[in-house]
């Protein structure tokens, strides 16, 4: 008997996602992942003027704004043809980390918990399940430290602001660096905060989250997938520390390999959006939604690597740089996101350490009258890609490729699922009504569909690059 | 009541002793545990969820002291803990009861709505722009909250894909009260929300700004003005004079970022050596731009 589930909306995620899945003999056979928000950032980037895409892009999203920004400031970097000092590149990575502080904590104790645990007193956290199995004294503790990590979040984004002038949406990050200088204050500051939230990850965060993993230990062997990895690199090839983090680097069934970035398509067979192509490169072809494209489901477009779907975020992060080794799963994504905010807290530490005070990194810039560059970084939910191009001084093309849309892409031309969606197949489904294995696992991925569905627009020729061998 | 009538001096009612009265009398019915939380939907639309995400960084009051003394979230896609049908019957349960609805984000108009979805009822897709009107014609008291709900904002922005519009557009009848920025600072939020809770709606100006947060341009209040005044202007960004040669919107932007500041009063944009871009103010983000300019002395050509 074959019985369709629908989860509209997914709560707890950034942006609206719905899923819909069918089930089998109590298994999961089929499974959409469908992104339900369309705004058209790519569009409305054309005849702007190049600078304000730094600004501008980071309305994508209001829990990961940083992250566009330091994707678009890099792009604007190469179109311009500067090379940041070290200074500003350390100051910029500093505001980097304060966002994936941010953004690993509250989406492990304000998205992620509440499918594991009752979080006590609220009318908020009335459930719909009942598969809550931490003892007493657990959930009481743990759900103390829901409301502690709000505490500790802020405090990320205090960081955050004190380098950006305020977050989300932060001013500081900026071609050449940021736009304000390591000052004693500055860095005493920020020292005093991250020791903070260091003791909260090491002692509260990371406990934590190995507690559920204790009670919940069939999700070691759910939500799998291809196991294709993927980073654009971060936090790396610094020129006095070399790499704090990880390499640009993609890892398939032929082992791990160096990432080229010319090896990206994106395909819009099964998603709401109509172009002169169905498969195309980044920097080529801009396209245009269309509801009403027939055998379509999502607003996500479908991006892959050499025909690939990836995965992106912590866990592949932490695997391809060699730190974690357990495998992959729903429950080692969620344990990756703990184990990486402790990681990224000592990054922060390193660069902290590297300052030089007072250093001014900006210049007055220059927009050529034609250009083009590219932006790539991994970022919280992993690697993202912004392409842009310069014509009589104003944007003249945008193209953004995000963590999520990678992760939640639908079906492509030759048939290949999204990568969340293979992480559902072959799920057991306990209790149709109440599925809640269906979202423990799509939260696992972090979903920000407001990133991975804020695409669109008009056609623009195409050189032929044969992707497909 | 009775028993002091007729005492001289009369009782005074000019607006300070009045607002002086309610503040006691909050305060008392607070101490006694007799302040009635209200119920509170709280409604993305289409935008970046920026709005939610700041209010968690409110603080004094914080989100905690929010959800468990103020108000009843009822309803939050970021939040809550019910998913799918359950949250949507959750959003449709607020409606039996008083309820003060708060919304970001942009109401998308393009296919009848069906470019934002927020979630699904009786098997059939619901629109924010049906979930807007639906709950903007019953609702107690409306928060417009950031300046996609204000105006539109950045998702309206030129050319507008998704035909997206502000939430008096499609609430052409309501009186709203609008709290623009991009995102809005928390202060900005929960102080609104506090003063509906205890003393009612606040004083607003024409455009439906709370007073106590909108009134003042930031130009006005600026520390970097004497700079201005003495005719000593950044060059570049990062420079600690002022920046209204870069294309700062200071002079046009009403807010009390220069007093308050953003994040726990840590900093603010001008703060970091940029410019305002007046993300606070109608017209943002197209009647804003460019945000960065070296030159704003040049001439603007036409698109």
């Amino acid at each position: 008997m074959t019985k369709r589930i629908v989860v509209n909306p997914l709560t707890r995620i950034s942006g609206f996602m719905e899923v819909d899945v069918k089930v089998e003999n109590g298994q999961v056979v089929d499974a959409q992942t469908k992104g339900n928000m369309f705004r058209g950032f790519e569009q409305m980037l054309m005849g702007r003027s190049p600078f304000d895409a730094i600004y501008f892009t980071q309305r994508i999203c209001g829990i990961c704004s940083a992250a566009h920004s330091m994707a678009s400031s890099l792009a604007l970097e190469d179109a311009l043809d500067i090379e940041p000092l070290e200074q500003g590149r350390y100051l910029r990575d500093i505001i980097h980390c304060c966002e994936f502080l941010q953004n690993h904590i509250r989406h492990f104790y304000q998205y992620t918990l509440p499918d594991f645990v009752k979080i006590e007193q609220n009318p908020l956290f009335q459930a719909d399940h009942t598969d809550f199995r931490l003892p007493d004294a657990a959930t009481a503790r743990i759900s103390r430290h829901y409301f502690e990590s709000l505490t500790i979040s802020r405090r990320c984004h205090e960081m955050l602001a004190i380098l950006g002038g305020k977050a989300p949406h932060n001013h500081g990050v900026f071609v050449g660096g940021v736009t304000t200088k390591a000052t004693a204050e500055v860095v005493a500051g920020l020292s005093s905060i991250l020791a903070e939230v260091t003791a909260f990850l090491e002692e509260k965060m990371v406990p934590d989250v190995y507690e559920v993993a204790r009670y919940y230990p069939e999700y070691y062997r759910l939500g799998g997938g291809y196991g294709n990895l993927m980073s654009y690199g971060v936090f790396d090839r610094y020129r006095d520390l070399g790499t704090l983090y990880v390499d640009p680097l993609v890892w398939t069934h032929a082992g791990k390999e160096p990432f080229d970035e010319t090896k990206i398509t994106e395909n819009i067979d099964r998603a709401w959006y109509k172009g002169t192509k169905q498969t195309y490169v980044p920097d080529e072809e801009m396209t245009e939604p269309d509801r009403g494209k027939a055998s379509t489901y999502s607003f996500v477009k479908a991006p892959r690597y050499d025909g690939q779907p990836m995965e992106v975020g912590p866990l592949a992060r932490l695997i391809l740089s060699g730190e974690y080794t357990n495998g992959v799963s729903a429950m080692d994504r969620t344990i990756a996101r703990a184990i990486e905010a402790v990681k990224i807290a000592g990054i922060m530490k390193t660069l902290l350490g590297q300052l030089v005070p007072d250093t001014d990194v900006q210049a007055k810039y220059t927009i050529p009258e034609t250009a083009q560059g590219r932006g790539l970084t991994d970022t919280t939910r992993g690697g993202l890609g912004h392409w842009l191009k310069i014509k009589d001084r104003k944007l003249s093309f945008y193209q953004i490729i995000t963590p999520s849309t990678w992760d939640f892409s639908p079906a492509d031309d030759r048939g290949f699922r999204g990568t969340a969606e293979e992480a559902l197949m072959g799920t057991p489904v306990q209790n149709a009504d109440e599925p809640v294995e269906i979202g423990r696992i799509l939260r696992s991925f972090d979903p920000c569909m407001s990133c991975a569905t804020h695409v669109s627009v008009s056609g623009k020729p195409v050189k032929t690059i044969k992707v497909f061998g | 009541m009775s028993g002091k009538k007729g005492v001289l001096p009369p009782e005074p009612m000019t607006n300070d002793a009045v607002a002086e009265r309610l503040v006691r009398a909050a305060r008392r019915s607070m101490d006694m545990g007799t302040f009635q939380k209200q119920n509170l939907v709280y409604l993305e639309l289409n935008g970046c969820s920026g709005n939610i995400i700041s209010l968690l960084n409110g603080r004094n009051p914080d989100f905690a002291y929010m959800v468990n003394s103020m108000v009843n979230l009822r309803y939050s896609n970021s939040l809550m803990a019910a998913e799918g049908a359950q949250a949507t019957e959750k959003l449709f349960e607020a409606l039996n009861e008083p309820f003060i609805l708060a919304v970001e984000g942009a109401v998308s108009l393009r296919d009848e709505g069906m470019y934002n979805v927020i979630g699904m009822h009786e098997r059939k897709p619901l629109t924010g722009l049906k979930a807007a009107r639906m709950l903007g014609e019953k609702a107690d008291t409306i928060l417009a909250v950031g300046a996609c709900a204000t105006h539109g904002g950045v998702s309206a922005a030129r050319p507008n894909p998704s035909e997206s519009v502000g939430l008096q557009n499609v609430l052409p009848e309501r009186k709203l009260i609008k709290l623009p920025g991009c995102p809005v600072n928390p202060r900005w939020f929960l102080g609104t929300l506090a003063h509906i809770l205890l003393y009612g709606e606040p004083d607003t100006d024409r455009l439906g700004r709370p007073l106590m947060f909108y009134s003042t341009l930031i130009h006005d209040r600026c520390p970097r003005r004497p700079f201005f005044d003495k005719g000593i202007f950044a060059e570049k960004l990062g420079d600690p004079t002022c920046l209204f040669k870069l294309g700062c919107r200071g002079p046009v932007t009403r807010t009390d970022c220069p007093t308050k500041e953003w994040n726990s009063g840590v900093n603010w944009p001008i703060g970091a050596n940029t410019p305002c871009i007046g993300c606070a103010q109608f017209g943002f983000p197209d009647a804003m731009e460019p945000f960065i300019s070296y030159d704003t002395t040049r001439v603007i050509e036409d698109d």
